[in-house]
């Protein structure tokens, strides 16, 4: 931490808010390594309880094995509860219908993410895990993706927008924590932003595409993830040299004794 | 004679010295101090030897917590950490862009600058690394903090250092209230884990001596700044109130979004 601080200080003495921020942004990623980002390291000392009880678990994981053939649809969810060894009347457990089979998944693959991230390289750079998250998470969707439009309609229906929104910003705060992102400036909220537009048009083309073994939607998702990063590295570059040349103004004028 | 030198030693003494009792003879053109309302906090740089320190805090016993905190704790935490991170941002830039004008007018004020400076880093990296280990979020206001913190930096350095020193103070005074408030609510948990017989965990243990470290060092920052001269500062009521509101209303803020 000493060493890295004088590196943030050097060249304080202007206004260049751009600059600086970005410095700072530098510090903390110099500051952190990876093994602050195990995926253990769950929120200050609370392990995350499972959010589904274990009786809605074995319905609707059930009723997910006959979504392949039956959809995403009520039958489903009635066939699941009487694999499971429930009446068809339990199904009335999930007043949301065919969408908490829907909801399930989503919350299931997002929490089974971290196990991957266990097996991700040691010392990857964030962009690779990124991708690579991701694109384990599109490959959950692989046994279901020919009825995923369904899903996609149940997920914009009105009264379930709010829902569906919250759990894409999940899985996409999950996707950047588990690659080690440790950004906690104004960037967090853009880094989160860009990666579920970018997942979200990924799983959309997912649905349309014919390709062996989705390899067309890999190459999508890799050319989406490159583009975001080269908009992102201009912005940066634009944001330094703003800030290089009101800083470069600023000390000029000093020099020429402006009480500035 | 004998009288006359005796009424001008006095009288010598009486000018350069002045006696309160002969105050009144002189006019006075300065608000008479008793008027003065000065900020309530004023600290000393130790710790109050009033504060509990429970004696699981000082055991080293690396345990886990089994119990989960609480979701109003894990909700206080989120909030606290994410006003510390901004305030600290706050901070690092208020000095950043308070040094230059500052140091020029008063080059022996440098190393005290830079010395608090390199502690305001310090700290904010500490909150930088906490919230990217607890999943905080940042608060959204980041980009209007930044900007309102350099030009309140900026704005005070250039005018003057009793100027400077009375923002260093208004600031200090808030964020130091700020942790105490803080502190005392950890404190509060560790004593009722403890009455209850659960094991303090690590993390819990090492946020209040974090905190406590860090709160003093940001008291000493606001005896620093009163020792420079901070309230001579021209307009002191005006700047003090000022900047006192803007920091609450921003702590308001940054806990919400």
């Amino acid at each position: 931490m000493a060493a890295a601080v004088p590196l943030l200080h050097t060249r304080s003495y202007s206004l260049n808010l751009f600059g600086l921020i970005s410095r700072i942004q530098e510090l903390d990623r110099g500051l952190m390594n990876n093994d602050y980002h195990k995926a253990t390291a769950r929120r200050l000392e609370h392990e995350a309880p499972s959010p589904f009880s274990p009786t809605e678990d074995a319905i609707l994981s059930a009723a997910l094995a006959h979504v392949p053939t039956h959809g995403f649809t009520t039958t489903a969810l009635t066939h699941g509860a009487r694999d499971a060894g429930y009446l068809d009347i339990s199904t009335n457990l999930f007043p949301t219908g065919a969408f908490s089979i829907v909801n399930f998944h989503l919350v299931t693959q997002r929490l089974a993410l971290a196990k991957h991230a266990s097996s991700l390289q040691p010392h990857a750079d964030i962009a690779t895990n990124i991708r690579s998250l991701a694109l384990h998470r599109l490959h959950a969707n692989k046994p279901i993706a020919h009825r995923w439009q369904e899903a996609l309609a149940l997920l914009s229906t009105a009264r379930h927008i709010p829902t569906s929104l919250r759990e894409l910003a999940l899985l996409s705060d999950e996707l950047l924590f588990l690659a080690g992102s440790t950004t906690v400036t104004s960037a967090w909220y853009t880094d989160r932003a860009a990666l579920a537009a970018i997942y979200a048009g990924a799983e959309l083309f997912m649905t349309q595409d014919r390709s062996k073994g989705f390899a067309e939607t890999e190459e999508f998702l890799t050319r989406r993830l490159e583009e975001g990063e080269k908009v992102r590295g201009g912005l940066d570059m634009v944001g330094k040299w703003v800030g290089m040349q009101a800083g470069g103004l600023v000390d000029g004028l000093r020099s020429k004794g402006v009480w500035i | 004679m004998n009288v006359a030198i005796t009424s001008r030693s006095f009288f010598g003494q009486a000018l350069h010295r002045p006696t309160p009792f002969l105050d009144f003879l002189l006019p006075s053109f300065t608000i008479p101090s008793s008027r003065t309302r000065y900020a309530p906090i004023t600290s000393s740089s130790a710790s109050p030897n009033t504060e509990p320190s429970p004696s699981s805090l000082k055991s080293f016993s690396s345990n886990k917590r089994r119990k989960p905190l609480s979701k109003t704790q894990r909700e206080f935490l989120d909030r606290g950490l994410r006003v510390n991170q901004a305030g600290e941002l706050a901070a690092t830039l208020i000095y950043t862009h308070q040094t230059p004008p500052i140091t020029r007018a008063h080059p022996h004020l440098r190393s005290l600058m830079h010395r608090m400076y390199f502690q305001e880093a310090g700290h904010f990296s500490t909150f930088n690394e906490m919230l990217a280990k607890h999943r905080i979020r940042p608060t959204a206001m980041y980009p209007v903090w930044s900007a309102a913190a350099s030009v309140l930096g900026w704005g005070t350095g250039l005018m003057g250092r009793e100027a400077a020193m009375a923002c260093t103070e208004a600031v200090e005074t808030e964020i130091g209230g700020h942790y105490n408030g803080q502190v005392r609510v950890l404190l509060g948990w560790v004593k009722e884990m403890e009455d209850k017989g659960e094991e303090v965990g690590e993390e819990v243990r090492e946020l209040v001596s974090t905190l406590k470290r860090i709160r003093d060092e940001e008291l000493e920052h606001l005896d620093e700044a009163v020792g420079e001269g901070a309230r001579e500062a021209k307009p002191y009521e005006l700047l003090n109130r000022v900047i006192r509101s803007g920091c609450k209303g921003a702590i308001w803020i940054s806990e919400r979004v």
